[in-house]
């Protein structure tokens, strides 16, 4: 039985994600709605995939299982409402939504409709971060005190000025930050208390540090970064009473090239080397569970929390004060 | 600037107190550097002292007050709790003085020996030797001839490991972590901004080396013309670290981003006799650039390049971050000063 797949949304995320489907067995991407319309071409037809005239009309269809959300960011609930209304599973790109309203009306959407929702938090799914869980799971570094994680890449918003209006993006700590926020809950459970300072952003420039304290450690800093401007780098350390482990992108990189003409352009979104991508292994994984009959592995649940996390820094950045952290739900 | 008018004039610099970390480095800079003529060293526990001195071919002097004698200036580098009367002792003969960081263990200690060199006419100095690093200085310039435009960020990190002895020791390091490893980026900042912290938040926790004092520590601080920055200032290098840790800047500007790593000048030395990796540094000895600059200013009969104000600055961002972290609350650094 082959799994059809609609995607909505033919960006950043719409494109990695319909294209990382192509190298799953059982799975047809059969349709693309972008708005306009015509944004979808390439994409349609690299995928053998027909162009729907609207996310509307897409989540109606009768031919599909599943519905990719990869729009913008504000209209998240709007379309995976749709879906989840149509009767399709739905993965939604992170953040799940802009506000926490919206996220939970997609969350009890899907379960008043009774279809799966995974949402697209996937650095869950990269094997440095699943390495590092692993070895905190295991004890190999004994009782977690301190944890430090970067995530810079290029002003995007040059390219995109949706990224840069917080009414429609939430800008870094939503964009960027809420990765690493998920990833230290998926760690390390949830924490005590937040602090965070952000720029005002102003060009493109948009960068944001947060504190994340847990009642009895560790005691997490986050900086999240639109001004690397060579491209994309993550690390982290994580360091438990007996032991530390530290990571960079940009030296663990197994394959360096050069030419003599430069065109190199600095990644949007990070791209390690690997024979199936973190973005393919993701959907792979939920399409297995919905097959399956089982929970996602990033519920909207678990999603909601993430983004009541980044709401909270957010907020603290804002008030310049310290936000308890109460999890919801 | 002849080689003769360096050589001849040489400053009369001793050494007080053999407590510290640094303190084996800063007597053989002092036996070393040209300017100075090592006048000996004073310790509080004359054996460690004696030893020490021996090493270095420098007389001991068991009474402070005959190294003072014949001192035109001293460094001090005792435990941070002893900065404050080795200071007073030193300014009431009249001799210049630079102290090991942080400069006291209190703000009333620090007010106490900025006053007293004040009022004996004599120079107080802070050891902040990172001011001295050619990547810093290189970042200095590109920030004050406008190639990162204005700074609105900087996220800095000082980890170590556990420096052991007293610097666990609350009465005679005055604290932990923050204590000891805030100051420096703290200087940095203010140095390299043009610009002074008002605002402090930490959260600071003890969990690594057990210890009555704090070992992980993250500040976020405000400054006046609106930049923000961290501290990592914690002592979260394990043993098996193959350094004792490093400081690191990373500076946002509205036109570039910058990163400087003051150590990073190492080689990688995987030791089979050892059974361990190091990292053997070749990086310029910043600790011999301060003592020099130090010297020379005070030869030239001008103030010393960095202020026991400047000290005070650093120290009091340390204090307030003792005070954030205790009222889960950021604080105000005018709060300190009433």
């Amino acid at each position: 039985m082959t799994m059809r797949i609609g995607v909505i949304g033919a960006g950043f995320a719409g494109g990695t994600h319909a294209r990382a489907c192509l190298g799953i067995h059982g799975v047809t991407v059969a349709a693309i709605a972008t708005d306009p319309v015509e944004h979808g071409r390439k994409l349609a037809d690299d995928c053998g995939a027909r162009l729907e005239p609207s996310a509307a009309s897409l989540c109606a269809a009768g031919d599909l299982d599943i519905v990719i959300v990869a729009s913008p960011t504000y209209l998240h609930a709007e379309h995976a409402i749709a879906a989840a209304r149509g009767g399709k599973n739905v993965f939604c790109e992170k953040p799940i939504a802009l506000t926490f309203a919206d996220g939970r009306a997609i969350v009890d959407e899907c379960a008043r409709a009774g279809v799966q929702l995974a949402v697209g938090h996937v650095v869950r799914f990269f094997p440095e971060y699943r390495r590092a869980k692993e070895l905190i799971d295991s004890g190999a570094l004994g009782k977690p005190a301190l944890a430090t994680m970067t995530r810079g890449t290029f002003p995007v918003g040059d390219a995109r000025p949706w990224y840069l209006d917080a009414a429609r993006s939430g800008r870094v700590v939503l964009d960027l930050m809420l990765h690493d926020l998920d990833t230290l809950r998926w760690w390390f459970g949830e924490p005590a208390r937040v602090y965070g300072r952000m720029l005002g952003g102003s060009g493109g420039l948009d960068y944001a540090l947060a504190t994340v304290r847990f009642a009895d450690g560790p005691i997490v800093h986050i900086e999240s970064s639109w001004a690397e401007h060579s491209g994309f780098r993550t690390t982290f350390e994580v360091r438990g009473d007996v032991g530390l482990v530290t990571h960079d992108s940009r030296s663990a990189a197994p394959l360096l090239t050069q030419f003599p003409e430069r065109s190199d352009v600095p990644a949007v979104m990070p791209a390690p080397a690997l024979l199936e991508t973190p973005y393919r292994r993701q959907l792979r994984e939920f399409f297995r569970r919905i097959a399956g009959g089982e929970e996602p592995f990033v519920s909207g649940r678990e999603a909601l929390r993430s983004l009541g996390l980044a709401l909270a820094v957010l907020r603290s950045a804002e008030t310049r004060q310290v936000v308890v952290w109460t999890p919801p739900l | 600037m002849d080689a003769t008018a360096v050589t001849t004039r040489r400053l009369r610099v001793g050494l007080v107190s053999y407590a510290h970390v640094h303190a084996p480095g800063l007597l053989k800079t002092l036996a070393t550097l040209p300017q100075i003529e090592l006048t000996g060293l004073y310790d509080e526990e004359p054996g460690r002292g004696h030893i020490a001195a021996r090493a270095h071919g420098t007389p001991f002097h068991r009474d402070l007050e005959a190294l003072l004698e014949r001192s035109e200036a001293i460094v001090i580098a005792s435990t941070n709790a002893d900065h404050r009367r080795y200071t007073e002792a030193a300014a009431a003969k009249g001799v210049h003085v630079l102290s090991e960081k942080p400069l006291a263990t209190t703000l009333e200690d620090g007010r106490a020996m900025i006053e007293a060199c004040r009022s004996a006419g004599v120079q107080l100095g802070t050891a902040f030797p990172v001011r001295s690093s050619a990547a810093v200085l290189s970042l200095k310039d590109l920030i004050d001839r406008g190639a990162l435009g204005a700074v609105r960020a900087v996220r800095g990190t000082n980890p170590g490991r556990f420096p052991g002895g007293w610097f666990g020791d609350r009465d005679k390091a005055g604290g932990g972590a923050v204590m000891d490893h805030t100051v420096h980026v703290t200087d940095l900042l203010r140095w390299l901004l043009a610009d002074e912290v008002v605002r402090v938040h930490a959260e600071l926790g003890s969990w690594l080396w057990d210890l009555e004092v704090d070992d992980c520590g993250i500040l976020t601080l405000d400054l006046a013309k609106g930049a923000f920055a961290s501290i990592d200032c914690s002592w979260s290098r394990p043993k098996a670290y193959p350094t004792w840790g490093g400081l690191t800047l990373h500076v946002v500007g509205e036109r570039g981003t910058v990163d400087v790593d003051v150590f990073r000048q190492a080689l990688t030395h995987y030791d089979d006799r050892a059974g361990e990796t190091r990292l053997a540094g070749w990086g310029e000895d910043l600790n011999a650039r301060m003592v020099s600059d130090f010297a020379d200013a005070l030869l030239d009969g001008r103030p010393a390049p960095i202020s026991g104000d400047d000290g005070l600055r650093a120290l009091e961002v340390a204090i307030a971050a003792y005070r954030s972290a205790e009222r889960q609350e950021p604080v105000v650094i005018a709060e300190l000063r009433v």
